[in-house]
């Protein structure tokens, strides 16, 4: 499965880079994750609860993050497995300088998915996958204002970690959205 | 010959138990102290196992064992090649790789069983299934057809030097010559997929080993019942009446249930015996995805040489066939693609070669149709693509190629999946060509049914396809029946029932010679205790082959009673009748003897029976025949399709089909539906769709469109009858035939509704997304 696609912050490059390398910010940003720590350089070992349609289970796994070239680009490998079966991805990371105080993010990448996740959620893979993404950047975008109030005021950041909730609650919406999607384009 | 009994359209007898709920299948098997089964399985395609843990698996309440191929221990081995090809066979290259009980080393495909787990519920085992950590080095999955051959290409198999698992070439004639003469060559690629089975029942085991009677008994959901218990008995160091092997009622074969032996039916008895007790699995169905054979995954390059006139002068084809992880079944879905690849064509030169490829993907061992209608999907879309370069009408042009009455039998010089020479046996084609064509109303449809309708913006195409069946091979297949003092029959063969009404049509067989209602017959099928010998349920066979030594029992039997008779009734034999279960004098109706009463008679209770007979009136028969009976039929549809959806409507559905003496019509209809809805699912619905890490993406039934009654025309079905010349009932096979042909006249229907799109038709399945990708081109 590919995935790709871009996202607009409202930071300087350096203050997205830093973002993103943030292991406790990172850890707010996905939903369903229990845990994420560095455990050596560039590799981190996280446990996430993943849903899709009607497999769910936890995941287990390594990120490593590699070609670091510092702030424009990385690029991230992730393997995990579960019960509900295994994935693995590497994707490339590119930030770009927008001038304004913004910055361009954009991903491409390619995950391979197996087991249950696969036979049975392959219907839904997609727009999960999607609204992961989405909430994830909704989570930064947020934490990026945070960390920008709590410099100015000169207190530690405080941030908001996205809840499975919120994760399902977006998985329905994006659901909804296509169908809508689909039904406006059948119309016109 | 007249028959009474045989031909009648008799209702089925096993159905108001089946309708009732009263039948019984593997899942109604429950015994006490019974324990439950679940297997770990491979998510990866591809993958050297490093460790297993099992620990906190085992630690779960309830929870017996957990067992890996390492505590199989001796028990341990692959299963039994099926059928290898005969080292007779010159120049052809066969590697034999089985499937294993429980994976030692390395994952061969995704769903390949690692552990097993048992315990008290199966729920418990589901959850211990979960808590088994196993270890993995993924690696990369083989799942090209083509690219797998490439020099340096992963291996499925690390012990052999490639993925090729067989090679052979056959020839007839001489093709590169008649290519020379011809004035049309044409050539093409096809692309053959994956679909599965899909019986309504999955399948199922309950085994339980008796300690003290050192006995084995196994209820399995298998076509085969007879084989499976000689192989148990083998692997376990048992004699083979020390095992019982039952397949009660089955909820459909189509082909699968007749692998053996399954890993689940490897490791299932071993089980009873280590435990002594009785353990029960049933397959859930994304299991049935994963660990149920497949079929119909083919790569073929054909080359068809034709005159002017549309005369085939030959074809050459290059089949890579997929066996996927293992080679069990050998070469008989291959085997049967080249038999059906000059489909019913009088056709002088032939030569095909076939590489059979190890991929990472589920076994494909045969599914109804097996190998045959990839052989006249090739043939019948060369011919309609032929006919439109030769601008020919494709009719005339089939006319003329079909096998004429008086060149039976035809003998092909090739060798067929039974491995001897493919000799057509009877057939009339033409006759049958001509009655689908009126009977589709053909000509009033192109010159005024399509006009109109198009005119109305509609799109609407015909397609008419012929096809032969080969059928009815050996090796044999046995029969007992005996008359009950009771005067009713008791029957048995080793040819287990999926649903073909072997109780109602082997009964009108036996009701014909020994002149009893069809109800009075108890035909026991699939239970070992009841016959021993046989082999089981396949390749359109049953009438054929447990039919004719049905038949041959029976006559026996008949022979016996008349013998028995002609002296208690002090009557020649010739002058006796048999009537509503009585034998009688033919001018003397009152002078007669019950069925019943003789039975009685030939056991008797003083004196002895005579010298050189047996007691009782009872007879076991078998039938083997040379070579098989070819069937034959036509199918022809005009379906339209939405434009938009690109989803399909079937306005009518025609079939004529010979397949020689029927036993019950009513039967030979039932399995023309069946065959046809599977057809339909082969043609436009049913494709599993695997990624190239092996990953199945559509296992459940959700994804995998299955056709239900909303896809379903009706279909009329019209019969032709040409005798088998070789067999006594001059029956033919009908069970795969429904199927074979449907992609094809699917394909050429189609074509023939778009003709604005330039639409050449060469791969199967088909889905609405795949012919919008074909119309607009957008490739994958």
């Amino acid at each position: 499965m590919k995935v790709e696609g871009e996202h607009l912050f409202n930071g300087n490059q350096q203050q997205v880079w830093d973002l993103f390398r943030d292991t406790e910010v990172m850890a707010a940003a996905l939903p369903g994750t229990k845990k994420m720590e560095l455990v050596g350089e560039n590799t981190y070992e996280a446990v996430m609860n993943v849903r899709v349609g009607p497999v769910a289970g936890e995941f287990s796994g390594q990120l490593v993050i590699s070609n670091e070239d510092h702030p424009n680009s990385y690029t991230m490998t992730v393997d995990g497995r579960g019960k509900p079966g295994f994935l693995k991805g590497v994707g490339d990371v590119v930030l770009t300088n927008q001038g304004a105080n913004q910055t361009l993010m954009g991903y491409t990448g390619e995950v391979q998915i197996g087991g249950k996740l696969a036979a049975v959620g392959q219907r839904l893979i997609d727009t999960v996958a999607k609204s992961i993404i989405n909430q994830a950047f909704e989570t930064l975008d947020n934490a990026l204002e945070e960390r920008g109030k709590a410099e100015a005021e000169g207190r530690k950041a405080d941030y908001q970690q996205s809840s499975e909730g919120d994760y399902a609650a977006t998985v329905a919406k994006d659901l909804i959205k296509n169908v809508l999607k689909r039904k406006d384009s059948e119309e016109s | 010959m007249t028959y009474k009994v045989i031909g009648k359209r008799v209702r089925r007898v096993e159905d108001p138990r089946l309708l009732t709920g009263g039948a019984l299948f593997v899942g109604d098997v429950n015994l006490p102290d019974m324990l439950h089964a679940a297997f770990v399985r491979s998510d990866y395609a591809h993958a050297k196992i490093i460790s297993i843990d099992t620990s906190s698996a085992k630690e779960i309440p309830g929870v017996v064992g957990v067992y890996t191929a390492e505590d199989m221990g001796e028990a341990w081995e692959p299963g039994p090649p099926l059928v290898s090809p005969p080292p007779s066979l010159e120049g052809v290259t066969f590697n034999s790789c089985r499937q294993v009980p429980l994976v030692k080393d390395k994952v061969k495909h995704a769903g390949e069983i690692i552990a097993v787990v048992v315990a008290e519920s199966r729920y418990i085992a589901e959850d211990a299934v979960e808590e088994v950590y196993v270890d993995y080095e993924p690696l990369p999955a083989v799942t090209d057809l083509e690219k797998c051959l490439e020099p340096g290409h992963t291996l499925v198999h690390d012990e052999l030097d490639s993925n090729l698992a067989a090679h052979l070439v056959q020839n007839k004639g001489d093709y590169e010559a008649a290519k020379k003469e011809a004035d049309l060559v044409i050539k093409r690629k096809f692309k053959l997929d994956r679909g599965a089975a899909a019986a309504m029942e999955n399948r199922g085991i309950v085994v339980d080993w008796d300690q003290k009677n050192q006995h084995l008994m196994v209820w399995d959901a298998t076509q085969s019942p007879i084989p499976i218990r000689n192989g148990l008995a083998g692997r376990l160091g048992l004699r083979t009446h020390q095992v019982r092997v039952v397949a009660p009622f089955v909820g459909g074969g189509f082909g699968p249930k007749i692998m053996m032996f399954y890993a689940e039916e490897m490791v299932l008895p071993w089980l009873t015996m280590k435990l002594n007790r009785p353990v029960k699995w049933i397959e859930d169905r994304k299991e049935n995805f994963y660990a149920t054979t497949q079929e119909r995954e083919q790569v073929q390059e054909v080359e068809m040489a034709l005159s002017k006139e549309g005369r085939i002068l030959g074809i050459r084809q290059n089949i890579i066939h997929d066996t996927g992880a293992y080679d069990p079944y050998g070469l008989t879905i291959p085997l049967n693609t080249q038999s059906h690849s000059m489909g019913p064509y009088d056709i002088k030169n032939y030569s095909s070669e076939l590489s059979v490829v190890f991929t990472n993907k589920i076994i494909t061992t045969p599914v109804r149709g097996a190998g045959r209608p990839q052989g006249i999907y090739i043939v019948e879309r060369m011919l309609d693509i032929a006919c439109r370069e030769l601008e020919l009408d494709s009719r005339d042009v089939r006319r003329l190629n079909f096998i004429k009455p008086d060149q039976f039998p035809y003998d092909h010089e090739i060798i067929d999946q039974a491995f001897t020479n493919l000799v057509f046996d009877s057939g009339n084609y033409q006759p049958a060509y001509d009655k689908a064509i009126e009977k589709i109303e053909y000509d009033k449809f192109i010159n005024e049914d399509q006009p109109r309708l198009r005119a109305e913006g509609k799109y609407v195409g015909i397609g008419v396809v012929p096809f032969i069946e080969t059928t009815g091979v050996g090796p044999y297949e046995g029969a007992r029946v005996a008359i009950e003092p009771s005067g009713k029959i008791s029957a048995a063969t080793g040819v287990g029932t999926q649903g073909q009404s072997h109780m109602t049509s082997f009964a009108q067989i036996i009701a014909e010679q020994l002149s009893v209602e069809v109800e009075d017959i108890s035909l026991v099928s699939g239970d070992t205790a009841e016959i021993h010998w046989g082999t089981g349920t396949f390749a359109s066979r049953g009438a054929v082959v447990a039919g004719n030594a049905v038949l041959a029992a029976a006559s026996d039997v008949r022979k016996k009673v008349l013998k028995l008779a002609s002296k208690i009734l002090e009557t020649p034999e010739d002058e006796l009748e048999l009537e509503g279960g009585q034998v009688r004098v033919a001018d003397i109706p009152d002078k007669s003897i019950s069925l019943g009463e003789l039975a009685v008679l030939a056991n008797p209770f003083r004196g002895a029976v005579e010298p050189g007979t047996e007691p009782g009136l009872e007879s076991t028969k078998y039938f083997g025949p040379a070579y098989g009976a070819t069937a034959f039929g036509v199918h022809g549809m005009i379906l339209e399709v939405d434009p938009e959806t690109m989803m399909i409507k079937i306005h009518k559905y025609v079939t004529v089909e010979d397949c020689g003496t029927m036993l019950n019509p009513l039967v030979v209809e039932g399995q023309i539906h069946g065959g046809v809805s599977m057809g339909i699912g082969n043609a436009y619905y049913e494709k599993l769709h695997f990624d190239e890490n092996g990953q199945l993406q559509n296992a459940s039934l959700a994804d995998y469109l299955i056709v239900g009654a909303t896809e379903m025309p009706h279909i009329e079905v019209y019969h032709q009858n040409t005798p088998a010349p070789n067999n006594k009932l001059g029956t033919k096979g009908v069970g795969e035939a429904g199927a074979i042909p449907v992609p094809a006249a699917f394909a050429q229907a189609l074509e023939n509704a778009l003709p604005n799109y330039d639409l050449e038709i060469t791969e199967t399945p088909l889905s609405p997304n795949r012919l919008f990708e074909l119309l607009y081109r957008q490739e994958d």
